[in-house]
């Protein structure tokens, strides 16, 4: 056996060793049912905001919380704690990814994305309306 | 009948897609061509490829030039506010500009190498074209039923998918018609900076140039005794490490400047799949230095296989970045463009032609064409994640079968004090650390690849009763948040070994060295990097859990030092000899920067937000701080000031002045609170940092201050604002497309950065009703409560019955109940008390609304609960007594330029290395 050989093993095996460690370190996406028995643990949460609810962010009393309901795609809604200032156009997002961790009902943010729906398609909304009127 | 559209250029998409059209078959007949060894043939094929795709990139800036919106690219990258030096910006700002700035420099890649020709030239260029015929496919833009092949960039807005069968695009004056389609979207207001013009045609230039060691190592396959090849795929090599390094550089640099990421590095899957391919690239440079020279080559297959895996996961990065598979795993947003299919048949094909031409048998090549016919097949069915899931298990095979039988193996046995041996080992480490990132990036792939087989592993789960086996069933792996868990746990031992290796294997020789110089030779280097990081860790200490960053920051020292020493005693005067240890000390630099400005980062505005912070323990790891306009707090080393805010073009503004923190003094007889206890100064003194270090000597306590000291007592401050410093002006950028986006300001000074941030700030005035009052919100209070409106501190201070003499002034009649609330409003200049009434009328409640004038603050209390002795009350603020404030971040990066000149360092090394590899290679050519 050559050395060189044995050092690429030895990475090797260390390599498939990492990738097997992200089965079991990294988060899971889940939904809020599921989070709810995952005491203590991370995760991410894909859903969207419920609109009908008001987002609360009152800088004044804590520049770093923002309150709102959110849907996970299974339809289950809990209030969501996140632990940031309110992030630009959450109004408008189309879908929001949290990470973080269920709290006696509600779910802790410490991390969060959204995807905001493309702006190509909004304008196209503009056309469809301006067509309603074919005089305008 | 055909509708005749007034104002469309439809002229100018004729020719455009004529010229995609000519680049595309162009580049069909020169692969064609010179795989058939008709190599003139070839050339000029290529030639009218090269120069049709200049022609397509002319004409699409030239309808940018003329604002030609009814083209859908023009409309959606361009409007007619945006200054003319945004052209570039603007023409690369969406997926078919980033295809033809691709092209562009494969193109001029293509004629550089055809300049002269060599025996590789041919085969060489096949693959150039073999790529650009991929290239040039993303933009033909034909559907072939759901299928799309490439985004025309010429497409008429009126004919683009999303809009067809709307009215409008039948009407035939629709461009004069709609003022929508006078003026363009334009450009997300977030990439109108320089960094868009430069950024992206470097990072295309480095994804371009990894291929060309691609090309070189399949020329190389189909000719395996002769191994010339790998000089010029060496110059290749390091100069595409020179200008992919500096491109995703600077994307770090642009995400620092001008984006609010809050630092350079996120291990964001953008960031990742543009480091992981120059990793390798690295790897696969050092292998071909090993090998260019000798006669018995050494880890042959790696050489081989590093360049062709580079320019793969070039192929494969591009997928993950614009197919929309990563979808929300990423802060860039991606939408699908509908080209995720072809995108994949790209990678694919490239990672099919690499591993059939590792296999050295005709046997072994048919069968695995044939297998790969199969799975398209079986891919067509619509078994394609499982066609997939083959397909790689099939190229898995090749490669171990290519490893063991087809690639030239050595057993002589490398020297333990080799250069070769070293840096064989060096290239492995990178290799190992590029796939782990690649690994964690690619989970979202993963997932899909886990989804069909979900069922099977939930029974193997339950058989075996295994928690991973059933956890993987649900296929819903994610990337985790906590960077040192996901990629700094592997990534930091990994460039620890690497940057040893470098600093050690710097002084060998290659074949063999006389170890004891060696050692001679680092002594000095070794030395002075643990007296270096001696001192480093003096001024910056570190917690004992840290301490694999200590080991890295050391293992950066050590490689930095070595290099120069080598660069300083051996290289010196020889300028071919200084490229490698210069681009070594810039890469041991930026790591040394990059680990040092993160771990030791201070966010120093933390825990600012004053009284609250006690009341709720989840403030205390907060980093914003809240500051009132016109206000003066403490932050860290100064004190800052929110002087005013103003709008400049799409930015608001918001001006922070920096002042010098300066000891506060005080003289006999000044009285302070400290901790809810009054003291009084007895002597003139200078305050310490903590009022414990002063209080001994330089307090008395009172336990019963007298009406003087009661009203003179002011909370004790350790510094005051000294002089003005500087001015920050982190701004929001109002961006209806996107949202407002917030910018930092960034201080910089040699061997720190001061790093600001708006978190929140208000860009449009308050909500007010029409009188102006704003808020309305409902608290439940009861006595001794107190909260903030606005500047007003509003404290409940008792409640009692109405008096009689009292009802006719308050307009009561005799038998209402009526229940008073003193409320004391403090606005720091004023302290009055203010007396709301509960009225209870015939059982009925009436609601009175109550005003403060001078507090401008409105209330009305909604009920009252005898019992528990609460209220609802319910309070509003006047706009007029508003005042502005924003929620902000302010972060030190220290010692950060040591990134930035590591960056310049390791670039100017790079080029220094393909400058003097190419001055070799040419006189051991003529010589």
């Amino acid at each position: 056996m050559k050395k060189s050989h044995i050092v690429s093993l030895i990475l090797v095996a260390a390599l498939v060793g990492t990738f097997i460690a992200t089965f079991t370190s990294t988060s899971r996406s889940v939904g809020f049912i599921e989070a709810e028995s995952m005491v203590g643990e991370e995760c991410k949460i894909s859903g969207s905001l419920v609109r009908e609810e008001p987002v609360v962010y009152d800088p004044e009393t804590d520049p770093t919380l923002t309150v709102f309901l959110m849907e996970d795609k299974s339809g289950a809604r809990r209030p969501v704690r996140l632990l940031k200032a309110k992030p630009t156009g959450l109004e408008n997002s189309e879908s929001i990814d949290l990470y973080g961790t269920m709290k006696d009902g509600e779910f802790h943010a410490t991390e969060m994305l959204m995807k905001c729906p493309s702006k190509y398609n909004e304008n196209n909304h503009v056309l469809l309306s301006e067509n309603e009127d074919p005089l305008s | 009948m055909e509708t005749l559209f007034s104002g469309e250029w439809i002229e100018a998409a004729w020719i455009g897609r004529f010229l995609i059209a000519l680049a595309f078959g162009s580049s069909l007949v020169s692969v064609v061509s010179l795989i058939r060894g008709e190599y003139q043939w070839g050339k000029r094929a290529f030639q009218v490829h090269a120069w049709s795709t200049f022609a397509t990139i002319g004409m699409v800036f030239f309808l940018f030039a003329s604002h030609r919106y009814e083209f859908q690219y023009i409309w959606k990258h361009l409007n007619n506010a945006m200054p003319m030096r945004f052209i570039f910006s603007a023409f690369w700002g969406g997926q078919e500009g980033g295809f033809l700035l691709w092209m562009f420099w494969h193109n001029v890649l293509g004629l550089i190498l055809l300049r002269k020709k060599t025996i590789w030239t041919p085969q060489v260029m096949a693959v150039l074209a073999a790529i650009e015929v991929f290239l040039t496919s993303m933009l033909l833009g034909i559907y072939f039923g759901d299928f799309q092949l490439g985004l025309d960039p010429f497409l008429l807005l009126r004919e683009a998918p999303s809009n067809l069968g709307l009215p409008w695009t039948t009407r035939a004056d629709y461009l004069t018609a709609f003022p929508l389609f006078q003026d363009g979207q334009g450009l997300n207001p977030l990439l109108q900076n320089y960094w868009m013009t430069i950024h992206p045609p470097t990072l295309f230039l480095g994804f371009a140039s990894t291929s060309v060691p691609f090309a070189f190592a399949i020329a190389g396959l189909m000719n395996r005794s002769d191994r010339s090849w790998m000089r010029p795929a060496l110059r290749w090599s390091f100069f595409g490490v020179g200008i992919l390094g500096t491109g995703i550089l600077m994307g770090g640099a642009w995400a620092y400047e001008a984006l609010s990421f809050g630092g350079f590095w996120a291990w964001d899957p953008v960031e990742n799949s543009s480091l992981v391919p120059w990793i390798v690239l690295v790897a696969g440079a050092h292998l071909l230095l090993i090998n260019r020279n000798r006669k018995h080559p050494t880890a042959l297959f790696s050489t081989y296989y590093f360049p062709l895996l580079s320019f793969i996961l070039v192929l494969y990065s591009t997928f993950l970045t614009k197919s929309g598979v990563l979808g929300d795993t990423s802060v860039h947003s991606f939408v699908d463009s509908g080209i995720l299919p072809q995108l994949l048949v790209y990678v694919i094909s490239f990672i099919a032609l690499a591993h059939i031409a590792l296999v050295e048998s005709k046997k072994w090549r048919r069968a695995l064409l044939f297998i790969c016919l199969l799975l398209t097949l079986l891919a067509l069915k619509g078994w394609a994640i499982e066609a997939i899931s083959l397909f790689i298990a099939t190229m898995f095979a090749a490669g171990i079968r290519a490893y063991l039988k087809d690639i030239q193996r050595t057993e002589e046995e490398e020297s333990l004090w080799s250069r070769d041996f070293w840096m064989f080992v060096g290239s492995l480490l990178l290799f190992v650390s590029a796939m782990h990132i690649t690994w964690q990036t690619s989970l979202p792939v993963f997932n899909r690849f886990l989804e069909p087989w979900s069922d099977q592993l939930t029974q193997l789960g339950t058989r075996w009763n295994s928690d991973m086996l059933l956890d993987l069933a649900k296929h819903n792996l994610a990337p985790g948040t906590d960077f040192d868990q996901t990629y700094h746990l592997v990534q930091i031992p990994l460039a620890v070994l690497i940057l040893l290796a470098m600093g050690f294997a710097q002084w060998l020789k290659y074949k063999q060295s006389n170890i004891q110089r060696v050692l001679r030779s680092l002594f000095l280097p070794l030395i002075a990097s643990i007296v270096l990081i001696g001192m480093l860790l003096y001024f910056f200490p570190y917690e004992w859990y840290e301490s694999p960053r200590v080991a890295l920051l050391f293992a950066a020292i050590f490689a930095v030092a070595s290099n120069l020493d080598y660069l300083l005693t051996v290289a010196r005067g020889h300028w071919r000899k200084i490229g490698s240890p210069l681009a070594h000390v810039g890469f041991g630099l930026v790591l040394f920067g990059a680990v040092l400005s993160t771990s030791q980062k201070e966010i120093i505005s933390k825990n600012q937000i004053g009284d609250i912070s006690s009341l709720n323990e989840e403030l205390n790891n907060r980093e914003d701080l809240l500051i009132m306009e016109g206000d003066t707090l403490s932050m860290g080393p100064y004190f800052v000031h929110y002087r005013e805010k103003y709008q400049e073009g799409i930015h608001v503004k918001f001006r922070m002045d920096y002042f010098e923190r300066v000891p506060n003094s005080y003289a006999p007889g000044d009285v302070v609170f400290f901790d809810g206890m009054v003291f009084e100064a007895h002597e003139t003194h200078e305050a310490s940092k903590l009022f414990s270090d002063d209080m001994e000597d330089h307090w008395m306590f009172i336990p019963f201050p007298n009406e003087r000291q009661a009203n003179q007592a002011q909370i004790w401050k350790s510094g005051i604002a000294g002089e003005q410093l500087f001015t920050l002006e982190p701004r929001i950028q109002i961006n209806e497309q996107m949202g407002n986006a917030p910018e930092p300001d960034t201080r910089h000074w040699l061997h720190k950065d001061l790093y600001t941030h708006i978190k929140w700030g208000r860009v449009t005035p308050p909500e007010t009703d029409e009188n102006g009052w704003m808020g309305g919100k409902t608290h439940t209070v009861q006595v001794g409560d107190s909260m903030l409106v606005g500047r007003t501190l509003l404290t409940v201070d008792s409640l009692r019955a109405i008096r009689d003499e009292e009802r006719p002034v308050r307009g009561l009649l005799d038998d209402d109940l009526a229940v008073v609330a003193c409320i004391q409003l403090d606005n720091q200049t004023r302290i009055q008390t203010h007396e709301p009434l509960y009225i209870v009328r015939d059982s009925l409640i009436i609601p009175d609304l109550y005003e403060a004038e001078d507090f401008g603050v409105q209330m009305r209390i909604e009920s009252f609960n005898p019992q528990a002795e609460t209220l609802e009350l319910t309070v509003w603020e006047h706009i007029s007594v508003r005042r502005d404030f924003v929620v902000m971040q302010a972060v030190i990066f220290p010692q950060i330029n040591w990134l930035w000149i590591g960056c310049i360092l390791m670039a100017i090394g790079s080029f220094l290395a393909v400058a003097a590899r190419w001055q070799r290679d040419q006189q051991s050519k003529s010589a």
